[in-house]
């Protein structure tokens, strides 16, 4: 051996240029799948051109490897001379291809890498917009159920609220600045006399006293409230009541008053309890003064009505001075009748009290005066109930109450009517109702009536001591006398015209307990 | 553009023409094609080296088939620089180095030197080519599996 042989560099040029392309063409393979697989990746694109460029050399490379060893080991030197420089060349070329293909990656990357960021970025969007739409849906799906909860809540409260203002006793009413009403419970309506079908009603226009009125508005206007503020309102019914009002300022989002609300509560009855216990006062202070007028006067109106007599003795019938004597006896008996009318209502006068049955002393009275009033057109409607417990009182005076009565109704009815007189037992008293359709008592005279001396009569026709005298003995059998005017209808709270006395007695301590009928 | 047509005109003087006959243009001697040939060695190896950087330290250039990729690269600059060797090495041989040549019995004369032995050597270059496009094939095949089963991209 002269040298080191070639053969196996030769054998693993041939072998390895083989292999080479067979590696490049299953690279290629690979990257064309990867293109498939994912054609919107660079990098895939940038691997398949790779490849492509790869493969190319070695075909390149590898076919002249090999055409370059079968040529020349062939004895065909010579046409491997004429192809080795394109053999050459292709490989340069391919090389350099291979490179430029690595320059386009440089190139492409960057791009790819900007666009893929904002891809991401986008992605993340709308993953983010997917959870924001998520919690919105579920905010929207939870928000369906609280408002649900919110309109029950709302809806209970509503109703309770308006219940509250249906149901309330006193007036519960909301109006604009003019006082015009936008709300109101019926209540308010019943209070204000007004109908719910009107479609208007001024609760400014309702005050009775203009002053008022404007202590109402100044005290909203400038504080915001008014707080327990008499009022006396004037129903469209006509009936003026009491009214104790309590109002508030209703404000606008930009806190100017928008209008007002208030409650009122009714204080006319209360007004009424309290305008009697005055009157009972006053009554009992003129009866005090009756009495001790009356005491000194009778003594000296029995000597003159006994003198009077005397010397109408000492002169012959039909004279003169006995005539005159008989005018100054029949003066001084009428004096005594009013002293004696004033006694028995400052209740000085002496009582024999007995254990009564108040039926049968009404049925007393109207067996005399029933004939009177028939005459003048005046029908007597019964409803006793029966048997009524025993009251224990002077016969003599309760009759006097009841003629007392039963005249002044007669001269309210100048043209004919009712008289209704109804008797019941409630606890532990006995109930009398007279009632008369005649043209009533006035509001101005209501609280008059029962003190001494007035009276509606022309003067002659009455003392003005007929319903004093009354209020005189139902004291001093300790029952009540109220009187009514118009009369209420307690079934269906209309009112009539006429006038109404309601009286209470008690009943005798030991009165048995008996089941009661009506009789008419 | 510019490389298809200075293809196209390599490929027409080699087809058509000879060297000494295109004296009215500039001409391209025999050394030409070889340092060429050089350059594109080297501009291969600097587009793998680059190649090799870019991948190793970009985040999307991650995982089991870049680190072959990247193997790919490695095997294929050292190849590069071998062959580069190998064609410097052949230049400088004279015809008296080999015995035989270009046939079956070819030998490189004794005394065999450090040039002569790198020649062998370079001559051996399949041993770095063909690992390296070995490299390669699994580099794609890993990034094929891992983008079937929607992984590494």
């Amino acid at each position: 051996m002269t040298g080191l042989p070639l053969l196996p560099a030769i054998t693993v040029e041939f072998a390895g240029s083989a292999l080479v392309i067979l590696l490049a063409f299953i690279a290629l393979r690979y990257a064309w799948t990867l293109i498939r697989l994912e054609p919107d990746n660079f990098i895939w694109g940038f691997l398949w051109y790779f490849s492509i460029a790869l493969a190319a050399f070695a075909i390149s490379r590898g076919v002249g490897h090999i055409i370059r060893i079968t040529l020349v080991y062939t004895d065909h030197g010579s046409t491997w001379v004429k192809l080795s420089p394109f053999s050459g060349g292709f490989n340069t070329m391919l090389m350099i291809s291979v490179a430029a293909v690595t320059i386009y990656y440089h190139r492409g990357l960057a791009a790819y890498k900007a666009i893929r960021s904002e891809a991401e970025k986008l992605a993340d969007a709308n993953l983010k917009l997917g959870e924001n739409a998520k919690e919105l849906q579920e905010l929207n799906t939870n928000l369906e159920g609280l408002v649900e909860d919110r309109t029950r809540d709302l809806s209970k409260s509503e109703k309770k609220f308006r219940t509250f203002f249906e149901n309330s006793k006193d007036i519960v009413y909301f109006s604009d600045l003019q006082g015009n009403i936008t709300d109101i419970n019926s209540s308010g309506l019943d209070l204000l006399g007004a109908d719910a079908s009107e479609r208007t009603i001024n609760f400014h226009d309702l005050f009775a006293d203009p002053a008022v009125l404007d202590r109402y508005l100044s005290g909203l206007q400038t504080r915001g409230f008014v707080s327990d503020l008499d009022v006396q309102c004037a129903g469209r019914d006509g009936v003026t009541r009491h009214i104790l009002l309590s109002g508030n300022a209703s404000y606008g989002p930009t806190g100017e008053i928008i209008g007002y609300e208030g409650i009122g509560k009714d204080m006319t009855r209360l007004q009424t309890i309290t305008e009697q216990l005055i009157n009972h006062e006053k009554m009992a202070t003129v009866g005090k003064m009756a009495a001790g007028v009356a005491h000194e006067i009778n003594t000296p109106l029995g000597i003159i009505l006994g003198y009077s007599q005397l010397i109408m003795e000492d002169f012959e019938e039909g004279s003169e001075p006995h005539t005159t004597m008989q005018v100054i006896e029949r003066q001084t008996k009428v004096c005594r009748r009013i002293v004696a009318d004033l006694l028995k209502f400052s209740r000085q006068a002496e009582s024999q009290k007995t254990s009564l049955d108040i039926n049968e002393i009404i049925k007393d009275v109207l067996a005399v005066t029933e004939h009177s009033l028939n005459i003048n057109n005046i029908e007597v409607v019964r409803k006793f109930s029966e048997p009524l417990p025993p009251i224990t009182g002077d016969a003599e005076k309760l009759h006097q109450v009841f003629i007392n009565l039963f005249n002044n109704a007669q001269y309210a009815m100048a043209e004919g009517g009712y008289i209704t007189i109804v008797t019941s037992r409630e606890e532990g008293q006995v109930k009398i109702s007279i009632i008369d359709t005649g043209v009533g008592i006035g509001e101005n005279i209501k609280n008059k009536i029962f003190d001494p001396f007035f009276t509606t009569k022309e003067v002659g026709e009455g003392t003005g001591l007929g319903l004093s005298v009354t209020y005189g003995i139902i004291q001093e059998h300790d029952g009540t006398i109220e009187v009514e005017s118009p009369v209420s209808d307690r079934r269906d709270e209309s009112e009539s015209p006429g006038t109404a006395f309601h009286l209470t007695l008690p009943t005798a301590a030991d009165a048995p307990e008996t089941n009661e009928k009506e009789i008419e | 553009m510019r490389f298809i047509r200075c293809t196209l005109l390599v490929a027409f003087w080699g087809l058509f023409g000879s060297v000494e006959n295109a004296m009215a243009l500039q001409t391209h001697g025999p050394p030409e094609g070889f340092y060429v040939h050089q350059m594109a060695h080297l501009l291969f190896i600097a587009a793998l080296a680059y190649l090799y950087w870019h991948t190793r330290k970009t985040q999307e250039t991650s995982g089991k088939g870049w680190r072959y990729f990247q193997l790919f690269c490695l095997f294929l600059i050292a190849w590069n620089i071998l062959a580069f060797i190998g064609h410097e090495t052949y230049e400088n041989l004279n015809p008296e180095d080999f015995i035989g040549r270009n046939t079956w019995a070819a030998q490189l004369s004794y005394p065999i030197t450090f040039k002569k032995v790198l020649y062998y050597i370079a001559k051996m270059d399949h041993f770095l080519i063909v690992p390296a496009l070995f490299a390669l094939v699994i580099s794609l095949r890993s990034f094929y599996l891992d983008a079937k089963t929607g992984g590494n991209k």
